[in-house]
């Protein structure tokens, strides 16, 4: 169990700097996501603690030894890629024992590693395939597997999960916290996908435009987000967000999410016309069109169907509010 | 500060390559421009202007190369690309045979140019040859094709449009794949014939395919030199002499300095007739 | 209806075309065939005609002897040029087309520009003998190795390039991760997947250094390095009154690019339209 730690760390391309001074400590054993909008950087940020980048000034240390200027190898890291990144020419086996092969391990111990890992993930019985034969979830597996039979200090996780469909998507969710506990090592993990974030992460780092906007577990973001672009950013549907005039509150914005407000006759704070109701089952969401205002999302447990077009009053949940400067 | 790690992707793997490339091109191509200023035999080189260029363009037969090159290669690339084009349609448009014939018509492209020339020679005798005598039949009276000086030039490119327009077809059958069949669906909703067809939506669509094409038949044509060596040797006279036979000859006969003009001209011309041609073709592109 | 009669249609031309393409590109070689297996005497009638008598071994046997077994000497030749010179383009080709692709660098430009040059440009001949000179590769069989892989170079590139554009980076960057050095992520993980291409590459150069005579011609001259092209060019005074063996020769050396059209048709379509569309 390693920590990862990022000193004041920049990245350019050219003239644009992609990354504007990160600090960060990941702890041991912890399961770190970075979250952002597509080009936040949260990419490059994985890429510069991989080494496949060199950075333009800071500092990264792993296991409290400073690999700014080493080889990804001699990082102790390992990396699995979005597109998973098997070689197609070569077995699971040959996969899974390549970087083992290069390093003139012995014959013996590379065949014990890559089953041991093999049995670890279920891939016992595909040891002698190609990857063109495999499904989706399975590569999924694969690339995996040449994480740990690496036996890295951290793994690093490029948005492993966006070329599966939603089920499969859901299942890796689950099978990847449950390798996070069995292994208890650290993990960094890249995604745009915020519900990803909120399932997996120990912490979750909101990156936006090469800064960190905001740390904290999942709870704390959802809670309590520092600014709007957080705020907006975790949680579905959106939160809603609105000038503080606008409200007639003291601040610069104000924010409700659609699952705090309710539905409601008795002296509303809002009065808004049904535009469009999605019925889920479990619960339903509601559009409005608030006068002054605009639109305004709503989210209620159960099943309702107001009729489109009728107006309803609407009250924010107290104490659920939320006001930045 | 930037690269303070060697690249994944270092340039020594350039290296091996970049050193036959060039000691023996480069360095020969820039030396032909001084070597062609000079009176030469290979170990003293005499500056003496120029005067190769001088006596090139003074000497008729040498200018006739010239100008049998452009003939050559205007002939050869226009008949390429236009039989080329209507080949590509006719075998992808389902008729029978359609496999065997793309294989018979591409055949020629990969056997010996010298074999096919000898060949071709003996088929072209005026009197015996199996053109000829089949021409009479039908009551022709065949030319004498390589031994009349005012057609041999032609006779000569014919084969070589024998040859290549194999080449011109394959690629104009790839670049008729990439047209999606949608815009033919429409044209045919649109109302238009097979022949609007034809003109107004494969023409313009195959462009890229025709910009191929013309680019290498040209280039090729331009430095034709082993078909006419094989059927004529530049003859009879000098009639179907091209700067890429001139060159040979001079050099045969110890002209290094003005075999090297030849060669000179000729990067020239290919420079001037190239480079213009791939700049306007790709100034169309992005009219498009 | 309409349909029937597009059938229909689509026999009837087809039928026509292949007529008409026999009589154009069949016939020109069974005239060959027929010239190869005849008697000198009516082989210099030059007829298309059935041979009255047919002497296939025998002219075969006599053109394979002819100056003391040139042809054969020509085949090795021939063979080792092609051989070496397809291996150095694969090896080289590939090289320079990774680090192009891969690498983004301003010299790219100029590398660019010179393999275009190398496309286009017809060599420089008198120059080149030369140079070959004065490093000792005049008249040698490397010499002419090194010639066709100069020659060759821009095309490999530039198909590897396109190729290589199609490999995921992140393949590299696996293995770079597991620990390669540079050379093992070309020779291990690149090289292993340019397989379709290099096949392409290794059909369409083989044939093309194979039919090759105005290279050899200026750069090879001397009976001990004769290649395949230019015996044909050799018998050509010699076989003044013996058209027979003169077209059983064309026909022998006819065979390894028919052998190769046969066999790897597929790759060199594949090899003339990327190569055509990418040069």
């Amino acid at each position: 169990m390693s920590s990862v730690v990022l000193r004041n760390l920049t990245k350019s391309f050219g003239a644009v700097e992609v990354i504007k001074g990160i600090d960060l400590t990941v702890e041991p054993g912890e399961f770190c996501v970075f979250v952002g909008p597509s080009g936040c950087g949260k990419s490059t940020l994985l890429r510069l603690i991989a080494g496949l980048e060199d950075a333009s000034s800071g500092r990264i240390e792993i296991a409290g030894q400073d690999v700014t200027d080493a080889e990804p190898s001699a990082r102790g890291i390992a990396m699995v890629f979005q597109n998973y990144a098997l070689y197609p020419h070569l077995t699971v086996r040959e996969n899974i024992g390549f970087g083992l092969s290069l390093a003139r391990r012995p014959k013996a111990e590379i065949r014990a590693r890559v089953e041991a890992a093999a049995e670890a993930l279920q891939l016992s019985h595909l040891l002698d395939r190609k990857p063109k034969e495999l499904s989706g979830g399975q590569r999924q597996r694969v690339a995996i597997g040449r994480a740990i039979v690496r036996d890295p200090k951290v793994f690093l996780f490029d948005e492993p999960l966006s070329n599966l469909d939603a089920a499969l998507r859901a299942q890796m969710r689950i099978e990847l916290s449950d390798l996070h506990r069995k292994l208890g090592a650290t993990m960094i993990y890249v995604t745009h996908d915020q519900v990803e974030a909120m399932t997996m992460a120990d912490k979750i780092v909101v990156l936006n435009a090469g800064r960190i906007e905001q740390i904290g577990s999942p709870m704390e973001l959802y809670d309590r987000p520092a600014s709007p672009f957080v705020a907006g950013f975790i949680g579905s549907p959106k939160m809603n967000l609105y000038e503080g005039r606008a409200v007639g509150e003291p601040c610069g914005t104000y924010g409700i999410r659609p699952e705090h407000l309710r539905l409601t006759g008795d002296a509303p704070r809002w009065r808004g016309r049904v535009r469009h109701v999605e019925r889920l089952g479990a619960d339903t969401v509601i559009h409005l069109d608030v006068p002054t205002l605009g639109a305004m999302v709503l989210r209620s447990e159960g099943d309702h169907s107001p009729a489109i077009g009728a107006e309803v009053g609407v009250s924010p949940l107290p104490g659920r509010e939320h006001r930045f400067p | 500060m930037a690269t303070r790690r060697p690249s994944p992707y270092p340039y020594w793997f350039v290296l091996p390559a970049a050193v036959v490339f060039v000691t023996l091109f480069l360095v020969p191509t820039v030396a032909s421009f001084w070597f062609s200023l000079t009176r030469w035999d290979l170990f003293e080189a005499e500056f003496i202007g120029l005067d190769n260029y001088r006596q090139f363009f003074r000497e008729p037969f040498l200018v006739q190369g010239l100008v049998n090159t452009l003939i050559y290669a205007v002939v050869t690339s226009g008949a390429k690309s236009v039989l080329g084009l209507l080949l590509a349609v006719l075998l992808t448009s389902g008729i029978w045979f359609q496999g065997f014939l793309r294989s018979v018509v591409f055949f020629p492209v990969l056997v010996s140019t010298i074999g096919v020339g000898i060949a071709f020679a003996a088929l072209m005798h005026p009197t015996r040859g199996a053109i000829n005598l089949a021409l009479a039949t039908i009551g022709i009276e065949g030319p004498a094709w390589l031994s009349d000086p005012a057609l041999a030039l032609y006779s000569v490119a014919l084969i070589d449009i024998w040859k290549g327009v194999g080449l011109a077809t394959l690629i104009y059958i790839a670049g008729l794949a990439a047209i999606s069949p949608d815009y033919y669906e429409a044209a045919r909703i649109d109302g238009a014939t097979r022949w609007q067809q034809f003109w107004r939506v494969t023409v313009p669509l195959v462009r890229p395919a025709t910009v191929t094409v013309v680019t290498l038949s040209l280039i090729g044509g331009l430095r034709s030199f082993d078909i006419i060596w094989a059927t004529t040797r530049g003859g009879p006279g000098f009639a179907s002499d091209v700067l890429a036979s001139v060159i040979y000859k001079q050099y045969q006969a110890g002209f290094y300095g003005l075999s090297t003009a030849g060669n000179v001209i000729l990067f020239l011309l290919i420079a001037a007739i190239v480079l213009p041609m791939t700049w306007w073709f790709s100034k169309r592109e992005v009219d498009l | 209806m309409s349909l029937r009669r597009d059938a229909a249609r689509r026999r009837l031309i087809g039928i026509l075309s292949l007529l008409v393409a026999t009589v154009i590109f069949i016939l020109p070689f069974l005239y060959i065939v027929l010239m190869a297996v005849k008697t000198p005497q009516e082989a210099a009638l030059f007829l298309f005609s059935w041979p009255a008598q047919w002497r296939a071994w025998q002219n075969l046997v006599e053109v394979v002897q002819t100056r003391n077994y040139m042809l054969l000497l020509a085949y090795f030749n021939s063979t080792v040029i092609t051989v070496g010179a397809v291996t150095l383009l694969v090896i080289f080709g590939a090289m320079v087309g990774y680090v192009l692709q891969r690498r983004r660098s301003r010299w790219n430009r100029v590398i660019y520009v010179f393999l275009l040059i190398g496309l286009m440009v017809p060599p420089a001949v008198v120059p080149t003998i030369w140079v070959l000179q004065n490093l000792g590769l005049f008249k040698t069989i490397h010499g002419m190795i090194l010639i066709q892989v100069a020659y060759g170079l821009s095309f490999a590139v530039l198909l590897y390039r396109s190729f290589i554009a199609s490999i995921p980076r992140s393949l590299d960057e696996a293995a770079i991760i597991d620990g390669a050095r540079p050379w093992q992520v070309f020779f291990r993980v690149i090289l292993p997947l340019l397989k379709p291409v290099t096949v392409t590459l290794i059909v369409v150069q083989a044939v093309a250094i194979f039919n090759d005579f105005t290279n050899p011609l200026y750069y090879l001259p001397g009976r001990e390095n004769v290649t395949v092209q230019i015996t044909l060019f050799n018998f050509q005074s010699q076989f003044q009154s013996q058209y027979n063996l003169l077209f059983m020769n064309i026909l022998l050396i006819t065979i390894p690019p028919l052998l190769v059209f046969v066999f790897f048709n597929r790759q060199i379509v594949a090899g003339m339209t990327a190569g055509g569309v990418k040069g």
